[in-house]
């Protein structure tokens, strides 16, 4: 029997850059690969080219079963996601999720599946288990605008499930979802590898479906077979020094960062946030958790100033009371934020320097000249990131990785008081997360507030010690010194 | 009520369409402390209403919201676009009483009915808002005269007001405070500080007259926004089905060519947009536009005649009189047109291929936008303000045309701005008859460089660029262009 994909000599280059070079790769019938390697090393690339989103190239054969029952097609799922208005424009931005418009804009996400089971012939009956299973049912009626990342990934990952094509490839399968969903899915991927689909997991995880059976990495434009998983790498210690503008203490203007009282939020009969209460200090160093869809970043949008509702409640914000005068600017100067949302909605025609230097004024898009002291700060801290070969580049000419990296040097260039890091490591790979996490602790040392949001406990800075969990918009834990407990 | 224009000696005419002053960003200093602490009622939650409404808001200052009683019992979408984002609302009678500063939002057509209301209701020495000149200018409303008067356009829709606002920018914005309503002389500094407050200050504002807006305004929307784009799309979209072009590919190719087209206008002007071609196609789209530029000018001349003597707008208010009835009846033709009924096919045109394919509408564009500002210039307006009311908002415009082709446009826009389109294409279309007789399709709907070996003059090709290079249009834009950096990019398809 022929193998289902049979690479030979494959060279991409990049620009000038070489990407791949020479590479040779046979999956034979059976086989589920996971595709690791550092960020930038070409796995989303090679798993476009197998998928044949780029131009189709001599070098790769796909050979499909003809005997499976199974949809002739290789699915790619990608790590990032698209959708227009029902007028097929992309144009949205990251606040207006939070801005309730009669305009109905978006599709739903049951007329997404509707459309979708039409064009690929599926059956709606099919995919009530695979909603269930990923905790997504209640979002039928959701538009599209309204979701949050990892509810698009779960999305993606339904419709993928439910086509069931004989090749599936999945960047990042598990970036996004919640640690129950990420166990459900691997369930979900165990069973359509035993109905015969293969799987290419683009991943740098290691709680893996039983079917994987192959492990690759793709080492200077080579893929190189690995015996198993390496597991988490601990990288030694850094020894670089963080720049010395960001060795100093934030000056706060106020002991208390935030104060919410009863908040409640709610899209007309939707409520998302029930009753809040949840004060901050200066200082102070939380985790925020809960399952996907619980009220996370609608609960950041309020401390960030940008949730319309947020003048309807009784919120402190800085010492002040939220819908005192201040202005949406007087808030967002005292905070670095990154999140899941920011970043996809990040205007990506900027250059790296252009947006790490409009993190001191908390735009997208770099709208003044920067005074010479803040861009030496500027290009000090593209040297520590190692970003300095890449500083003249267009953001969306980087892989999704390194945008990420520029994004967290947005986040601190102003070192604010307070650091809001929403699934920060989303796309950066181990040792580049690591760094990253050194770097928070560092900053928190220096006396920082954070609050912090992760669903892999394994990929935590070690200084939090204050805990919030929600789960249906509720607070279900509000721990300080949670760390302490653990121990004792 | 008489047109206001119409009653003023021709020096006070000169001289209110000659208000025009590009403002230095040293001038907002002052942030929205002028508004700081007021009451501002905002009439009417459209687009516009909302969008204006939630950067106010965001700026720290107090906004409410009142709208017509009807709406509020029948919970309408301006009333839910307002209660749902926790802005208090009221009646005409619960908030007008108490407000600073009134901003009526509401549309063209509604203006005399709702300042009629909210007049008596006004506290003494309050402010109202306009954010268009028509209802002061060309109807003559008379505002009591302890009442402050100004305008404050945003020169965007209103989706674009908030989406700029909140990454930090703004759109461009139109200032004006009314010379018969200027009391206690607080007027500018009180149009200034909304303008901070909606994030305008940073992308440029022009300081202009009600009479200078309104002028300009029409002129612009009538001939090259909506008039030539609809003329031009529509007949370049029979051009090619005459000539064989598949139907589906043609219909692609004008609904999402003249975004692209203009995009490039909107960054650098209609030298980038003639440099996107070949220096062939370059030469042939200037002569062309030359030749449509000498067959339209007797028609643009006669819009800009029109909208000055008042014509214009005493046709159109008979018309709103016979309750829309021509409007009406010619919004339902433009649905019927051929280009309207097919849907753009599912093929892939390359960013390049619509200018090389295309070349017709980039000869139109330059074409309009010329012609409006030279007709503009010539009549007294400014260059900046012809400037804003031309090149600037074609792109805009066109925009609207990409999503959803002309209804689209004509949904968007105002009524009046409809009203204007509708007549200028009827007198347009024959107007080209001739012209379009001589058409193929290597100027719409092949590549026009097809066989050619792209040799050209030296001579001719310095010329041409000269021409295009100096025109007045090209200077002034260059010089506002500067202050609007960082313009965001639309994504095209």
């Amino acid at each position: 029997m022929q193998p289902l994909v049979n690479i030979q000599n494959l060279s991409l280059k990049y620009q000038q850059k070489s990407v791949l070079t020479d590479l040779n790769w046979t999956i034979n019938c059976g086989e589920n690969w996971v595709l690791t390697g550092t960020s930038g090393s070409g796995k989303t690339s090679l798993a476009k080219i197998i998928a044949g989103q780029q131009n189709a190239v001599r070098e790769v054969k796909i050979n499909f079963n003809s005997n499976s029952n199974l949809p002739a097609e290789v699915l790619f799922v990608d790590s990032w996601y698209q959708f227009k208005n029902l007028e097929g424009v992309a144009n949205f931005y990251y606040q207006q999720r939070y801005t309730s418009q009669q305009a109905k804009d978006t599709l739903t996400v049951h007329a997404e599946l509707v459309g979708y089971g039409k064009e690929k012939g599926l059956h709606l009956n099919q995919v009530e288990p695979i909603l269930e299973a990923l905790n997504f049912s209640s979002f039928a009626s959701s538009q599209l605008i309204e979701l949050s990342s990892g509810e698009h990934k779960k999305l993606q990952l339904v419709k993928a499930l439910w086509l069931k094509p004989q090749l599936l490839i999945i960047d990042q399968p598990y970036t996004g979802l919640d640690a129950l969903s990420r166990k459900n899915l691997n369930v979900l991927l165990d069973k359509i590898a035993e109905e015969g689909v293969q799987l290419i997991l683009i991943s740098n995880d290691d709680e893996l479906p039983y079917a994987v059976n192959r492990f690759a990495e793709i080492i200077d434009g080579q893929l190189l077979e690995i015996e198993a998983f390496k597991g988490t790498l601990t990288v030694e210690n850094k020894s670089k020094e963080i720049p010395d503008f960001l060795k100093s203490s934030p000056i706060y203007s106020s002991e208390q960062i935030a104060k919410m009282v009863d908040v409640n939020i709610s899209y007309g009969d939707k409520q998302v946030l029930k009753n809040i209460n949840w004060e901050i200090k200066a200082g102070e160093k939380w985790l925020l958790q809960g399952h996907n869809g619980s009220g996370k970043s609608t609960l950041l949008s309020l401390i960030n100033g940008d949730h319309p509702q947020s003048y309807a409640n009784e919120l402190y914000l800085f010492g002040n009371k939220r819908g005192s005068g201040e202005s949406i600017w007087d808030i967002k100067q005292h905070i670095g934020l990154i999140s899941p949302e920011f970043h996809w909605y990040f205007d990506a025609s900027a250059t790296v320097w252009q947006s790490i230097a409009s993190g001191f004024y908390d735009t997208v898009g770099l709208f003044q000249q920067l005074p010479y002291s803040k861009s030496q700060q500027v290009d000090e801290l593209i040297e520590y990131f190692e970003l300095t070969e890449n500083k003249n580049e267009l953001l969306n000419h980087l892989p999704l990785g390194k945008q990420r990296l520029v994004l967290l040097a947005r986040t601190i260039i102003k070192n604010p008081e307070l650091l809001i890091l929403d699934e920060p490591c989303q796309g950066l790979d181990q040792q580049q997360t690591q760094y990253f996490n050194q770097l928070i602790d560092e900053l928190c040392a220096n006396g920082m507030t954070v609050i912090y949001v992760g669903h892999f406990d394994t990929q935590l800075p070690k200084t939090l010690t204050n805990k919030l969990v929600l789960s249906q918009g509720k607070v279900i834990e509000n721990t300080k010194a949670y760390k302490k407990q653990l121990v004792s | 009520m008489a047109n206001y224009f119409n009653t003023l000696p021709l020096r006070e005419k000169l001289n209110q369409l000659g208000v025009c002053d590009f403002m230095d960003s040293s001038e907002f200093l002052d942030g929205v402390s002028a508004l700081k602490g007021k009451k501002l009622v905002i009439v009417g939650c459209g687009a516009q209403g909302l969008n204006q409404g939630l950067n106010l808001r965001d700026s720290g200052l107090d906004v409410s919201y009142t709208l017509r009683k009807e709406a509020i019992e029948g919970k309408r979408d301006s009333w839910k676009n307002a209660t749902e984002n926790n802005f208090k609302v009221g009646t005409y009678e619960e908030l007008i009483p108490t407000a600073d500063v009134v901003i009526n939002l509401t549309p063209d057509k509604q203006h005399t009915a709702v300042v009629n209301a909210i007049m008596p209701l006004m506290k003494d020495g309050a402010t109202l808002l306009y954010s268009h000149g028509f209802n002061i200018v060309e109807e003559g409303m008379q505002i009591r005269k302890d009442l402050t008067v100004i305008m404050v356009a945003p020169k965007c829709p209103g989706s674009e007001v908030r989406a700029e606002y909140v990454r930090g920018f703004g759109v461009p914005t139109l200032i004006a405070v009314h010379p018969e309503n200027d009391p206690q002389g607080k007027g500018l500094a009180q149009a200034k500080a909304y303008c901070v407050g909606t994030g305008g200050h940073r992308a440029g504002v022009l300081k202009s007259s009600f009479v200078a807006e309104v002028k300009s305004d029409l002129m612009g929307e009538q001939t090259i926004l909506c008039g030539l784009l609809q003329t031009g799309s529509i007949l370049s979209f029979d051009k090619m089905v005459e000539k064989g072009i598949d139907a589906g590919y043609a219909s692609k190719l004008v609904q999402y060519g003249v975004e692209v087209i203009t995009e490039a206008l909107k960054q650098g002007g209609i030298t980038a947009m003639m440099d996107r071609l070949s220096n062939v196609a370059k030469i042939k789209a200037f002569e062309i536009s030359e030749e449509l530029k000498d067959i339209m000018r007797p028609l643009f001349q006669k819009h800009q005649d029109d909208i000055m003597s008042g014509e214009f707008s005493r046709t159109m208010m008979e018309d709103w009189a016979a309750g829309d009835k021509n409007l009406l009846k010619w919004r339902a033709e433009t649905g019927e047109t051929a280009f309207e009924k097919t849907p753009a096919g599912d093929v892939k045109i390359g960013e390049q291929e619509y200018f090389n394919n295309y070349l017709l509408m980039v000869a139109f564009v330059r074409a309009g936008v010329e012609l409006a500002f030279e007709t503009m210039v010539q009549a007294g307006i400014k260059p900046e303000s012809a400037y804003y009311e031309s090149l600037h908002e074609t792109p805009l415009i066109a925009n609207t045309i990409a999503r959803k082709k002309l209804f689209e446009m004509n949904r968007v826009i105002s009524d009046t701005a409809e009203y204007g389109c509708y007549l200028f294409d009827q007198a347009c279309k024959p107007l080209l008859a001739d012209f379009m007789k001589k058409v193929d399709t290597d100027l719409v709907g092949k590549n026009f460089n097809e066989g050619k070996d792209g040799a050209v003059d030296n001579r001719k090709l310095i010329d041409v660029n000269e021409a295009i290079r100096s025109h007045e249009v090209e200077q002034i834009g260059a010089t506002l262009r500067k202050a609007m950096t960082a313009m965001k990019a639309i994504k095209t398809a």
